[in-house]
């Protein structure tokens, strides 16, 4: 979608770890069942002082959509491609299988798809986005750790999120400018 | 018209080797092992990569591309060291033009056959590789640098072989460059992953020059000893400089690549630099600590280097040897680079209690391909010993 920029922000303090936005993913995309096949993730921070004053927190995470793609970069057949709306995306009846992108990827956000013989990775489930639905994992969360939105709209759920508090990203040091924002 | 000659008295020349119960033997045992390969490569087929390779979505490349660059890198190595005759002039070398040159293409066409298998849609990359080429992808280029060195390699090889001077000295360097751009390519399809800090920077490329000299050093004299020792024949004297030559030359190579390891290792500890670190420890006390120090610094470098820098053990049979040694150090060396820049998981709690590393070991279906590629590369090559009057090389000027 033209003149659109979309991003996830996540509050992880909400976060409970219950999976459902991996659960919901897989159904809405079609992730075949295996070990290394998702499309999103929620990892365990390790566990904060010592009993019985503990604490932990979990971070979701899925495709950063980054502004600077190191897997469109190094993709030989140009399978990988960005979205005029940031959306990263893998044509796939392009993709080699060379999975030069999963090595690219300082997220681990790929996988090969056996199902449909290509590299698949989150794609803020463009289909329902571009029907004004939103992402299956922001619709389903509980807790509402994930807000979806355009933030080249300043008045959008995401925009004013980001304006009003601080907020962090995964690995800045790549330099691969992701959008997904996690509040600090 | 001497290749097509050679050509139509080949299967005349096979006939003979029934006569032979050692060769029998030794093209049995090759025999068997590119049949062993092709089936796995067949029930790879049939199960699916998944089910048949020991890859993860964090290790995506695992033994069948290091595989694969040990293949190249022979490659480029025979095609720098086969050149120095031909192309630059050192005349001692022009007597393994033929050979090397040769070689060189069976190394590249089995690294082919080998990542053949480890893509998973090969056929879909010839494709759209063509009509929908991303020219900012080192792996694009690979694939067309390596099309034209083979190419420009199949041109020097039949001008060797039928005597055209001028074609053979103009693919020749052709060649030769054509194996450098490639090759280093080659290492900056690792060189220029940024999120992989082992392989991320300048090094890779140049190091994958140097080593590819190793490779060279290493192979060059193992063809002309094993050629006369299967043929019960004594070594002329030009060979014997020749070996002489290249002990000399492989020892200077060892020297620099021992210079460039340890300034690697070297780079990679000091003041632990996040994830570098993980990776060189990985190798140096970690799960990749015997590839490294017995195969990789031992047998690679070490024991090749001691032979080669005694004029007392700088016999023809030592610097075979040694070749022999450094190939097997070398096959470790490329496993090693391909699985350590991998082993530091992108997420940190995807590695294993503990060292906190991910973790990979060949599958048997793996292996078995690997062999399988070695055998036939090795039969290939013994079959057009058999097939190509592959004597003497001769300077085209």
């Amino acid at each position: 979608m033209k003149n659109k920029r979309f991003a996830i922000v996540l509050d992880t303090r909400r976060c409970i770890d219950c999976k459902a936005c991996t659960v919901a993913c897989k159904a809405e995309n079609n992730v075949p069942v295996g070990r290394d096949n998702y499309r999103n993730w929620v990892s365990e921070e390790p566990l904060r002082g010592t009993f019985p004053n503990l604490g932990q927190g979990f971070t979701p995470g899925q495709c950063m959509q980054c502004g600077n793609t190191p897997c469109n970069r190094v993709c030989p057949t140009r399978a990988t491609g960005v979205n005029a709306d940031g959306i990263v995306t893998v044509e796939e009846k392009k993709c080699i299988g060379c999975k030069y992108c999963m090595t690219a990827c300082p997220y681990n956000a790929r996988y090969y798809n056996t199902e449909t013989g290509a590299v698949d990775k989150c794609t803020f489930c463009a289909h329902r986005v571009y029907e004004g639905r939103l992402p299956a994992c922001v619709e389903t969360c509980p807790t509402k750790v994930r807000v979806f939105g355009d933030l080249n709209d300043p008045n959008s759920e995401v925009s004013l999120l980001l304006a009003r508090h601080p907020h962090r990203v995964l690995k800045p040091e790549m330099g691969t400018k992701p959008f997904l924002f996690y509040l600090s | 018209m001497t290749t097509l000659t050679a050509l139509a008295n080949s299967f005349g020349s096979v006939a003979t080797i029934a006569r032979r119960p050692r060769e029998i033997a030794y093209f049995s045992i090759l025999g068997l092992g590119v049949l062993a390969g092709l089936a796995a490569v067949v029930y790879t087929l049939v199960v699916g990569h998944e089910h048949a390779y020991n890859v993860t979505r964090e290790i995506p490349w695992g033994i069948l591309i290091s595989t694969y660059v040990f293949f190249v890198v022979s490659s480029t190595g025979l095609c720098l060291v086969s050149s120095l005759g031909d192309v630059w002039g050192f005349e001692k070398f022009e007597i393994i033009g033929r050979r090397g040159h040769l070689l060189a293409i069976l190394t590249l066409v089995t690294g082919f056959m080998t990542i053949a298998m480890e893509l998973n849609h090969p056929i879909r990359m010839g494709l759209y590789a063509v009509i929908s080429p991303n020219f900012t992808s080192a792996i694009w280029w690979m694939g067309c640098l390596y099309g034209i060195y083979l190419v420009l390699l199949s041109i020097e090889f039949t001008s060797l072989m039928e005597g055209w001077r001028r074609a053979a000295y103009i693919s020749g360097l052709l060649g030769f460059i054509a194996a450098v751009s490639a090759h280093s390519n080659l290492g900056a399809v690792f060189g220029l992953l940024e999120a992989r800090h082992f392989w991320y920077g300048p090094y890779m490329p140049i190091y994958f020059i140097l080593s590819a000299l190793v490779s060279g050093g290493a192979l060059t004299p193992l063809i002309v000893y094993f050629n006369h020792k299967v043929r019960g024949r004594e070594l002329s004297l030009k060979y014997r400089e020749f070996m002489e030559v290249i002990g000399k030359l492989q020892a200077l190579f060892l020297r620099i690549l021992m210079f460039f390891t340890t300034w690697k290792f070297i780079t990679g500890i000091y003041g632990q630099p996040p994830e570098k670190y993980e990776a060189t420890m990985a190798l140096l006390a970690g799960p990749l600590a015997v590839n490294f120090w017995f195969f990789e610094v031992l047998l690679g470098m070490v024991i090749p280097f001691l032979i080669l820098i005694n004029k007392r053990t700088r016999t023809v049979f030592g610097v075979a040897m040694a070749g022999l040694s450094s190939l097997v150090g070398i096959f470790f060396m490329r496993y090693d680079l391909v699985i350590a820049g991998q082993l530091v998981p992108m997420r940190e709690n995807l590695g294993e209690a503990g060292h906190g590393l991910l973790h990979y070991v060949p599958s048997s279906v793996e292996i078995t391909i690997v062999v399988g590629a070695l055998c036939l590369c090795l039969l290939l090559y013994s079959l057009a010993e058999k097939i190509f009057d592959l004597e003497g090389g001769h300077r085209h000027r």
